[in-house]
């Protein structure tokens, strides 16, 4: 149905009924909109950038996604590029700022846009996904973007697609001193690269983990994403850095991720059994050890709308077929 | 399944695309706009159109149209005590679930579900008999739209409740449905569902899907294919209501309904067919009450 909302804003019918406004510009942003990207250190030659644990807004312009970056002896390593060609140029700027160095190597963890819509600002030879995070982005990257237009107005000027050109069809790979492990995973999507930096020992999650931020299920296959998140559990690692909220030094993301979708499926089939539309299923109570969780609530009643009918038909017993 | 099944398993493939082309289609629809409205019938001569709270520049055009030519309407009200229920933002705009609660209004006809800005803008048509003046659904929409829910009474006065929904949904909003499933025609018209009782309540909860494609015969070469009526009965061959349902009803329509049951071992029969002659009949069981609400 995104198709719909691009069509709706390149088709020009929708100027004749509904006015589709871009998102509006508040006086706060009247001055030319900028990121403030700071990089952080966490580890030997490994710097992050935190996005904020909120939704899009015009406000946050789509900063809401984590990035990181290491400084090896051969050049940059760029893990996630943002969501606008915009944020990509504040990233690439704080980049050179702190290492005085280029990219060399940029991965995508997954198709979702907060995480690829920067590209556009690297060598797109150098970016590099696994074979389903391409398609995946082929597939839906347009859409995405006009959605992002639609919610974030000007941020997104001038953002375009890139599609990786760099197929991660091997286990690891080095650059300096540094040997990245590749991690294919599943479950937050069809296809999430995890990657672990074997000389410092920070694994880079991507959306398999969130930490005190709720998760996002509109790609999810619950099964999977358990199973991924099991398995992540047994690589020795130092710190873990979420796609989304703060580096991770003693696994609670990795726990923090599997105990809320594991309370989220088991709440949604509690409904589904006893007969909740999804609209009374939306309405949850949250459990005091996650209300400190940013974005619950919100996340809760798009998790509904994403995984309710699957549940349902799961759950409501089967009565016969019709017949001509 | 009729023979027809097999030229909509080649169009299930472009089904999204059939989805999709709500879009295309709006501006059919509103070229169509000011033809339509000079070949309104007398109806709306006789009948005052008051002002909408929801600003829509369709609500005359929808009340004359939808609500105006049924010939028993004498006068339409703006009601707020009749509650549509959605989300504020459509996450999935092939499932937004809407719950329509007319219980403020005695001696119903009908209630006419309306989303303005579809291309196809009515939903639904409920006539609840012995059943409670509520319903639950969920609909495609093409667009923020106004969704609303007129009731019409034995007098001919038309009620109408509403509310707006915005259909941007976030970044990773993308919908993510399965596609291509080479076992739809195998599973058309597979029915699930259950009537659950709280003691104390004077109606059951019903609620029920059918596997349906419910094509909206917008796309290019697919045929709308979309179930048009279920009748709900008792145990006793009582009508319990009547649902006309339209291509806007999401696939696998999934609906719940709150007959009044007298008897706690009723069943409820439901039946019905689509727009092909496929046949829908089928008895949903009575609630086992002691395990209704535990697992
Ligand atoms: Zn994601």
């Amino acid at each position: 149905m995104d198709k719909v909302r691009r069509s709706l804003l390149i088709g020009g019918a929708s100027s004749l009924v509904a006015p589709i406004l871009p998102a509006p510009i508040s006086p706060l942003n009247a001055a030319p909109l900028r990121y403030n990207l700071k990089a952080q250190r966490i580890a030997y030659n490994s710097y992050v950038v935190i996005g904020k644990t909120e939704d899009y807004s015009p406000d946050n312009g789509g900063d809401i996604v984590n990035v990181a970056f290491i400084d090896t002896s051969d050049g940059v390593v760029l893990i996630d590029t943002g969501s606008s060609r915009r944020y990509g140029e504040a990233l690439k700027q704080l980049i050179y700022a702190t290492t005085g160095k280029d990219v060399i190597r940029v991965y995508n963890t997954h198709f979702h846009p907060d995480h690829c819509l920067g590209n556009q600002l690297f060598d797109k030879k150098k970016i590099a996904a696994l074979p389903k995070t391409i398609s995946g982005l082929k597939a839906s990257g347009e859409d995405f973007s006009s959605n992002l237009y639609r919610i974030l107005g000007d941020w997104m000027r001038g953002t375009e697609v890139i599609i990786p050109e760099h197929v991660i069809n091997y286990s690891s790979e080095k650059f300096g001193k540094h040997r990245f492990e590749m991690l294919p995973f599943k479950g937050h999507t069809d296809a999430d690269l995890a990657i672990l930096d074997h000389e410092t020992g920070v694994l880079y999650a991507g959306d398999i983990c969130f930490l005190d931020r709720a998760a996002t299920t509109p790609h999810a296959d619950l099964e999977s994403w358990h199973k991924s998140l099991k398995e992540i559990k047994k690589i020795p690692h130092k710190i873990i850095f979420p796609g989304h909220g703060p580096a991770d030094t003693t696994s609670r993301s990795i726990e923090q991720t599997d105990t809320y979708l594991t309370w989220l499926e088991k709440n949604l089939t509690k409904s589904a059994r006893s007969g909740k539309d999804m609209l009374e299923a939306a309405k949850m109570p949250i459990p005091e050890k996650f209300q400190s969780i940013d974005v619950i609530e919100l996340e809760i009643e798009r998790s509904v709308a994403h995984l309710y009918p699957g549940i349902e038909e799961k759950t409501l017993p089967f009565l016969g077929q019709g017949d001509s | 399944m009729s023979k027809t099944n097999t030229k909509h398993k080649v169009s299930k493939i472009a089904q999204l695309a059939s989805k999709l082309s709500c879009a295309a289609l709006l501006a059919i629809a509103i070229s169509a706009t000011p033809v339509t409205i000079n070949s309104v019938s007398a109806a709306d001569t006789a009948v005052s159109i008051p002002k909408d709270s929801l600003n829509s520049v369709m609500w005359d055009f929808m009340a004359k149209e939808h609500l105006l030519t049924d010939a028993s309407s004498k006068k339409i009200v703006m009601n707020n005590s009749i509650l549509v229920h959605a989300p504020k933002v459509a996450e999935d705009q092939l499932n937004l679930p809407i719950h329509v609660d007319a219980r403020s209004i005695k001696n119903i006809q009908k209630i006419v579900v309306i989303a303005d800005l579809n291309p196809i803008p009515k939903v639904l048509t409920y006539e609840p008999r012995q059943a409670e003046a509520r319903i639950s659904f969920r609909i495609k929409v093409g667009q923020a739209t106004p969704v609303r829910a007129a009731v019409l009474d034995k007098d001919g006065v038309w009620h109408v409740g509403g509310t707006f929904v915005d259909a941007s949904g976030g970044g990773c909003s993308q919908p993510a449905v399965a596609y291509g499933n080479d076992d739809w025609v195998k599973r058309l018209a597979e029915i699930r569902g259950r009537i659950w009782r709280t003691p104390g309540q004077k109606s059951a909860k019903l609620r029920f899907s059918v596997r349906h494609p419910m094509d909206t015969g917008l796309a290019d070469g697919i045929p709308a294919f979309f179930i048009e009526k279920l009748e709900l009965k008792g145990a006793d061959g009582k009508l319990l209501g009547n649902l006309y349902i339209n291509e806007p009803i999401s696939e696998n329509p999934t609906v719940t309904l709150f007959p009044i049951l007298k008897e706690a071992t009723t069943a409820v029969q439901i039946t019905g067919r689509d727009n092909e002659g496929n046949l829908i009949d089928v008895a949903v069981p009575a609630p086992v009450q002691s395990s209704a609400l535990q697992n």
